[in-house]
């Protein structure tokens, strides 16, 4: 009675595997591209293990920041070869996924989706990289948190502000953590400073912009207006921080 | 030649009834081992039915991902796969509707290994989504090998509950 | 006893059914049963254009893609240039604006992580995604 589904569900194993000409090594490639890095570059090999040659229909990535080459047009039976995908990182961090569609001629499975995984890393977190004021608020400090990336060690971080209308002071917060502390010293003109954060001993510095700014003249509020984000947040601590849609 | 035939008897008594405990005792040991398993399994599912039912929203995605089902199918079953998972894990647990729970989980699975399979032939990277976001780092081979050992089990409680006195 | 099992399945199957339907409706603000991403992060070309001055368009396509063209007044916020773009970015930003961000059609995913950047590093609220993306502007303005 059981025996006849267990048979049926090897056989469709077997079926699937069979047909598919172009065999790759793997569609998935995880890069761990060092810090300084621009490009993170995955290799994704192939060979044809049908009889006949399999032309390469179409390779296009999913995003503009990835360019994908082949060596060849056309893999003749038995052929090896590669597609290499290159990812411009850019000024992007954590968790990349970026896909390259491949389609050729194959009987079955024209489609081929490989994913470049990359871990970016990340020296120091800003949180948030934006403080501001309206015009005539109470000056307080507002608080700026820096976390080090898990791959580093930062022991101080160095603190300037482009104009002397913010103040911004440091503080150890423990366990790769710090605090800023950024306090103008008054909310009278519309001004903005560029806060430049330095970890010690190194080259890289990190952003973040202080403003006061004016208030708002047009009423904010219009009727039917959504409420911000509150539902969104059972589900933000689930995800992983740059999740992307369509493959994982 | 004429034995005693009383003589025999007592003896032959003691012999079944010795028998009869011994088979009472293997009888029980494997209903036992099989509450066990009932436990484990339904344990198994109500864990992962929880773990997906916490975040519809992120399943809904991971179902989308295998690219099988338009959208809005996604979403119904995101809804309504775990709570699916977790009634028949309790069903298996607490031995009510149990024929029908079996049932249920096993095409559950049957259904879910397919898939994998057919994603993983297309070319496509996938988390799985069967264990929520905590599994999206297990390759394919420990998807499937978790899957058909679950599948071997629910098996395996389908043929001992024809075995078993009902209930 | 086929008739058993088909029994118990089905009425296993209806009681799943009620806990789904609450979940349903309690997330329903959270899922849009129309397309993958959350309602309350997108908005229409209609409903953007609606709001007049108090949207920032944010176009989230590489800078050649830009300096082709773009929306009138949008201002060019991509991921390559992050660190560079961003500042000039918030310089432009006041409290009460909308922030419209779009790039190249729905599937792109610049825009949604444009977006989940400006939410989660500068903590702005009012970020959305065009629906339809740049497609849409055009088929509207072209």
């Amino acid at each position: 009675m059981k025996t006849p589904i267990f048979a049926f569900t090897l056989s469709m194993i077997m079926c699937l595997g069979a047909r598919a000409e172009l065999k790759w090594e793997q569609t998935t490639v995880e890069l761990h591209p060092a810090p300084n890095d621009k490009q993170a570059i995955g290799h994704f090999k192939y060979q044809n293990t049908g009889k006949t040659p399999v032309h390469f229909k179409s390779v296009h990535a999913s995003c503009g920041c990835t360019t994908a080459q082949t060596q060849k047009e056309e893999v003749p039976p038995g052929d090896k070869g590669e597609i290499t995908a290159t990812f411009n990182i850019g000024d992007r961090t954590g968790t990349q996924i970026k896909t390259v569609t491949v389609e050729t001629d194959e009987a079955t499975n024209q489609k081929t989706v490989l994913t470049l995984k990359a871990e970016i890393p990340q020296q120091l977190e800003v949180t948030p990289n934006f403080v501001f004021w309206k015009q005539g608020d109470k000056p307080d400090s507002k608080t700026i948190n820096i976390k080090v990336g898990k791959d580093f060690t930062v022991k101080h971080i160095k603190v300037t502000s482009s104009t002397p209308d913010f103040q911004a002071k440091v503080e150890d917060a423990g366990s790769g953590q710090f605090k800023i502390d950024v306090k103008p010293q008054d909310t009278n003109k519309v001004v903005a400073s560029m806060l430049t954060i330095q970890p010690e001993d190194s080259q890289k510095v990190f952003y973040a912009t202080a403003r006061i700014t004016n208030v708002p003249t047009a009423p904010v509020a219009p009727a039917g207006q959504k409420p911000p984000v509150a539902p969104a947040a059972p589900t933000a601590p689930a995800r992983p921080t740059a999740p992307t849609g369509q493959t994982h | 030649m004429n034995q005693a035939p009383n003589a025999h008897s007592p003896t032959l008594n003691v012999e079944s009834s010795a028998d009869a405990t011994t088979s009472n005792v293997k009888h029980r040991t494997s209903n036992i081992l099989w509450r066990i398993l009932d436990f484990v399994i339904g344990g198994i599912f109500i864990y992962a039915g929880a773990l997906k039912g916490l975040d519809p929203v992120q399943f809904a995605s991971d179902i989308d991902n295998y690219k099988i089902l338009p959208w809005p199918i996604s979403v119904a079953l995101a809804f309504y796969l775990p709570w699916l998972e977790i009634f028949c894990a309790l069903g298996l647990v607490f031995r009510f509707l149990y024929r029908g729970a079996l049932s249920i989980l096993t095409t559950l699975i049957v259904v879910f290994t397919l898939a994998t399979i057919a994603a993983k032939v297309r070319g496509l990277d996938i988390t799985c989504g069967c264990f929520g976001h905590a599994s999206q780092h297990w390759s394919f081979a420990s998807h499937l090998a978790t899957n058909l050992t679950i599948l071997a089990a629910l098996f395996a409680l389908g043929f001992s509950n024809r075995l078993r006195k009902p209930s | 006893m086929k008739f058993l099992l088909a029994r118990q399945a089905a009425v296993l199957a209806a009681v799943a059914l009620l806990p789904a339907a609450g979940e349903a409706i309690y997330f329903r603000n959270n899922i849009s049963w129309r397309s993958a991403i959350a309602p309350s992060e997108m908005v229409t070309l209609e409903q953007a254009r609606a709001w007049g001055d108090a949207a920032i368009w944010v176009d989230a396509r590489p800078d050649d893609e830009f300096a082709r063209d773009h929306v009138p007044g949008a201002l060019s916020l991509n991921e390559d240039r992050w660190n560079e773009l961003l500042p000039q970015f918030l310089a432009v930003w006041s409290p009460g604006k909308k922030m419209v961000v779009y790039c190249s059609s729905l599937s792109c995913n610049a825009s949604r992580e444009v977006a989940r950047r400006l939410r989660k590093e500068a903590q702005l609220s009012d970020v959305f995604v065009l629906e339809g993306g740049w497609e849409a502007w055009l088929k509207k303005n072209k």
